[in-house]
């Protein structure tokens, strides 16, 4: 077994058994942002453009370390997006252009 | 045709398509499969190889939750069986009570028939 | 919101903004979900009134509706039978619906078995009925360690199940949820229906505490 082999064929998501903390009992009202992104979700889901399953594989394809480093509703987001590309239905330079509009609108007076 | 009806049972010759029955009844006694797939998979490495009964085939049939995560919605169906596992079985070591198990849903293409 | 961090490489489970977000202007992934959003509304994909209303949707749904669902199975045999056999039917009995076409298991506590569930994989959840998971539930910590040693996250609940009962730990992983229909605690007979649910907490459905007659005295 090569040293990489497990990064590879164990999902970063799959941790059932591993070596954990003490539960953190954090909880947080969900930011709009984040209650709108769940919502997405939904939606995707109900227009099957991206199923619940397609939603989790997309997550587990960003990797361990953005898995680890981005929260929640951050992977599903970024998820959300790859998967997009990957069906033609959004393109990168559409999507930055876009945010780059939409972040424009919050600097404006 | 006097109306009085035999003994309900189904018809003999309906011949099922492949894939179409389930093949696990409660009671069976299975072991999850020990491939190591790269890509999307939803039966946790803890149980991997280990041994455990049916409890229920669940119906109806399912999309190979593998397949919908690459963007399958139809077809491609099989059945999900809830599976018992001791915690004993799972884990060489467990430290609770002997009495303690696990339940999980694994489709059926993870799932090979087991000596008793 | 109040948390601790355990070392630089700490899970990031639990959203906490990183980022300086000065005077409410959105952060980056806020901007990339307006994006996403905006984009497949002008592509005629989605609709922006089916975003709002799948908001309005999530906002309904809490655990005060599985409370009631319990309350009712507790004062209800026969609803009670028809919830173990078939959970989605009969939480749709009560007008629940199941927007995300999932399948719900209602499992029971028994003087033989404490359920206890957990998606190791991600954050499977009976959002229909409980709306949305806690951050911990949706952690790396409880994930990992409810499927090898529920007694002791169980503890960390104060939760103490004696060792002659089961500890049965439900990982959903597949299309069926799961809800924890938890004991009804002693001493209740006279409670109505509505009382009975003040009891029955998002806790006590994941499995993770019993239900108990509140401490401070609810009046009956």
């Amino acid at each position: 077994m090569t040293q990489t082999e497990k990064l590879v064929n164990r999902l970063p998501n799959d941790v059932g058994g591993l070596p954990a903390d003490a539960i953190q009992r954090v909880d947080h009202e969900l930011e709009p942002w984040e209650k709108r992104c769940h919502a997405l979700a939904d939606v995707l889901d109900f227009h099957k453009l991206i199923n619940t399953e397609e939603k989790r594989c997309g997550v587990e394809a960003l990797g361990a370390e953005m898995v680890a480093k981005l929260s929640y509703y951050e992977r599903w987001i970024v998820a959300f997006a790859n998967i997009l590309f990957h069906k033609g239905i959004l393109t990168p330079t559409e999507l930055a252009l876009k945010m780059k509009e939409v972040e424009s609108r919050s600097s404006e007076g | 045709m006097d109306g009085t009806s035999k003994s309900a049972g189904p018809l003999s010759g309906v011949v099922f398509a492949l894939g179409e029955k389930a093949i696990f009844k409660a009671g069976d006694r299975v072991r999850v499969s020990t491939r190591s797939p790269i890509g999307h998979y939803r039966v946790p490495t803890y149980l991997r190889g280990k041994i455990g009964s049916v409890e229920k085939a669940i119906e109806p049939a399912g999309i190979d939750n593998e397949e919908e995560g690459y963007g399958r919605n139809a077809g491609s169906k099989r059945h999900y069986y809830r599976v018992a596992f001791r915690m004993s079985e799972i884990w060489p070591d467990y430290a609770g009570s002997e009495r303690d198990g696990l339940h999980i849903e694994v489709f059926e293409t993870w799932l090979e028939r087991a000596e008793r | 919101m109040t948390h601790q961090h355990e070392g630089d490489d700490h899970d990031h489970d639990h959203a906490h903004p990183h980022a300086e977000i000065g005077e409410g202007r959105p952060g980056y992934y806020d901007i990339m979900e307006t994006a996403v959003r905006e984009l497949l509304i002008e592509k005629k994909l989605i609709g922006a009134d089916e975003i709002r209303r799948q908001i309005e949707v999530l906002d309904s749904r809490s655990p005060a509706l599985g409370a009631k669902v319990v309350a009712r199975a507790w004062t209800d045999p026969a609803f009670r039978a028809r919830l173990l056999a078939n959970g989605r039917a009969a939480c749709e009995e009560l007008g629940i619906s199941f927007y995300d076409d999932t399948q719900l298991i209602v499992i029971e506590n028994t003087d033989k078995v404490h359920n206890l569930i957990v998606c190791t994989l991600c954050s499977c959840y009976p959002r229909p009925v409980l709306g949305l998971p806690p951050d911990w539930y949706k952690a790396k910590p409880y994930r990992a360690r409810a499927v090898v040693e529920p007694r002791a996250v169980l503890a960390e609940f104060g939760t103490i199940i004696p060792d002659d009962v089961e500890v049965r730990v439900h990982d959903s992983t597949a299309m069926v949820r799961y809800l924890v229909l938890p004991r009804r605690p002693a001493g209740t007979e006279h409670f109505s229906e509505e009382e009975l649910a003040a009891l029955v907490t998002r806790d006590t459905m994941i499995g993770v505490v019993p239900a108990t007659v509140d401490i401070t005295g609810a009046a009956p």
